[in-house]
């Protein structure tokens, strides 16, 4: 059964196009990869789907509703989260308070209740603490959980984004770019992770320029190029298919 | 170690309370005055630095200031109110004036919420002093000085201690909420308003219910005006007033929300008095003040005094320590 499906979707900036009749759909609990050439509208795709920005025509269903009108705190609640291409933190918390805030949604122990420090609330907020814990450990952080997130480096704080939005608790999780900028090692902890969260029931929608690393991993791949879609299949299928190859030698050839 | 800090965070706030409280004994009555007002602006200075909080720098602190004032002043001269009673009347007309002007400006961010805030402060100030109702451009006066029972305000001393009640209940309920789980909140609005709506916090709502929160307290401290001023005057509540404010917070140090604005207003209400200036340099001292502390103290006085003081001073106590336990041998 579709997770998300996007209905011709698409996104004007005046006469730019930057996404267009684009439609896909990601199954549920599988690691679904996004690619494309530099400017296809990868991140546009991501920022529609979590309202961030609205399409200009089109319709976004997600777990059987039309969240395409939402907004992004509204679709955060229905259980999308998202892990941000630049590094997205809240740079002047520890690493276990920003695994915390994402327990925003979690701990519904009521403001009054919060502010007088009732026994619920200091319960609520016991049990959100252990389970922020456990998701630094599933991370790998556990080492730096008292840390200030802008002192740890690059692969630590890719781990920690993906830990607030693990911390949400979602249902899908949309990761951008996961291991840019990370060494080989980084890297492979990162692939054996997102794996380890797609069989813990996350289905994954991913947007990733390392080619070794989506043909890795994913379930399905869709290619945009240009707003478009033009192909989509299994990794085998889209390693030979002509379209994609055009699509990025005509990319090389720009960039020479 | 982390014992050690904290009973000498301890020790420092007793020291503080206890002179805070025997001040008024030790000193003249002209600077009794002076603390009153310190504790005033420092209770608008405490309202700026709450909604910077969530990202929103407000340029309109001193009009709702106003507006408790006013509210406290008009319902004791017309309505022959109690000041008591007008207490949460002021707040809760801040608030809702508030709710209606800001359910505007919020969703639109944080530049629309800045300007906004300048256009209120110059509209609210034009209203007290062109509707007839407020008392024009003269003010409003009050005859009744607050009074529990047998116990008048009516002394500087009786008012610094009623100030300083004031302060306490601002500052508890600060403290409070910035601790709770909707400051963690806040506070993550204020470092990332894309990231903190991408795990669910509403931020509209919650940038609301923290500047309605601000607008109440405002109002409070401008109740608390009206009991040692005795008149409320409009320009007294101007655009001019509210950027004073923002120094208050930027020279004690924007990152210490609830002590820097005290300690920033306490250097700007005596600086210039200890000066011996007429109030019209009040300004350019100001001005220079800023600069200097931009300049030298980007992170505001208590930024030194973390940043640098307080290091330079343990290492010192250190190396004395190291040198006497050295020397004890050579007694011995």
């Amino acid at each position: 059964m579709s997770l998300l499906t996007l209905e011709n979707v698409g996104k004007n900036y005046g006469k730019l196009e930057a996404v267009s009749e684009l439609d896909f759909s990601v199954e549920k609990g599988t690691i679904h990869s996004l690619i494309g050439p530099n400017g296809a509208g990868k991140t546009t795709v991501f920022n529609l789907i979590t309202g961030m920005i609205r399409p200009t025509s089109g319709r976004i269903v997600f777990n059987g509703e039309d969240v395409t009108r939402l907004e992004p705190h509204k679709i955060a609640q229905r259980g999308v989260a998202r892990s941000f291409q630049q590094t997205f933190l809240f740079m002047e918390y520890s690493v276990l308070d920003n695994v915390l805030t994402g327990f925003h949604m979690r701990s519904r122990a009521g403001v009054i209740k919060e502010f007088l420090h009732t026994r619920a609330a200091r319960e609520a907020d016991k049990k959100a603490t252990e389970q922020a814990l456990e998701i630094v450990d599933f991370m790998g952080l556990s080492e730096q959980k008292d840390e200030l997130a802008g002192n740890l480096p690059h692969g630590h704080q890719r781990a920690l984004g993906v830990s607030i939005a693990l911390a949400c608790d979602p249902t899908l999780l949309l990761m951008d770019e996961p291991v840019t900028g990370m060494n080989p090692t980084e890297s492979n902890e990162m692939v054996e992770r997102i794996r380890r969260i797609r069989d813990r029931g996350i289905t994954v929608l991913l947007v990733e320029h390392s080619m070794r690393v989506v043909m890795d991993i994913s379930d399905m791949i869709t290619v945009i190029s240009y707003g478009r879609k033009i192909a989509q299949g299994l990794p085998d299928e889209i390693k030979h298919d002509r379209q994609v190859i055009e699509a990025y030698i005509g990319e090389d050839t720009d960039a020479a | 170690m982390k014992t050690k800090a904290d009973i000498a965070k301890k020790t420092v706030l007793a020291v503080v309370i206890a002179v805070v409280l025997v001040l008024p004994w030790l000193i003249g009555p002209y600077t009794v005055q002076l603390f009153i007002l310190t504790m005033t602006y420092g209770m608008l200075g405490l309202s700026f630095a709450f909604t910077i909080r969530v990202g929103l720098p407000r340029f309109d602190s001193a009009a709702w200031w106003g507006v408790g004032a006013y509210t406290t002043a008009i319902l004791m001269t017309k309505a022959d109110m109690s000041f008591w009673l007008t207490l949460p009347i002021a707040g809760v007309v801040s608030m809702v004036a508030g709710y209606v002007v800001y359910r505007i400006a919020i969703p639109r961010g944080m530049m629309v919420f800045l300007m906004f805030g300048m256009v209120i402060a110059l509209a609210i100030q034009q209203l007290f002093g062109s509707v007839e109702f407020f008392g024009g451009w003269g003010g409003t006066e009050v005859i009744k000085t607050p009074a529990i029972g047998g116990l008048v305000f009516d002394g500087k001393r009786e008012l610094y201690y009623l100030g300083l009640g004031f302060l306490g209940f601002n500052l508890i309920c600060y403290y409070a909420l910035m601790h709770s789980r909707i400051g963690r909140s806040w506070n993550a609005i204020g470092q990332s308003v894309k990231l903190a709506s991408s795990v669910g916090i509403n931020v509209v709502r919650y940038r609301m219910a923290n500047v309605l929160i601000s607008n109440f307290f405002l109002a409070l401290a401008g109740s608390f005006y009206m009991a040692f001023s005795l008149v409320a005057v409009p320009a007294t509540f101007g655009l001019h007033k509210s950027l004073n404010v923002i120094m208050y917070v930027v020279i004690g140090g924007i990152a210490y929300s609830l002590t820097g604005p005290l300690v920033g207003a306490l250097i700007l209400a005596f600086v210039p008095e200890y000066m011996r200036v007429a109030a019209e340099y009040e300004s350019i001292i100001t001005a220079v003040v800023i600069i200097l502390v931009v300049i030298f103290l980007p992170g505001g006085v208590l930024g030194w005094v973390n940043g640098q003081a307080r290091p330079w001073l343990l290492r010192r106590a250190r190396t004395k320590s190291i040198r006497s336990e050295s020397k004890e041998p050579d007694s011995g």
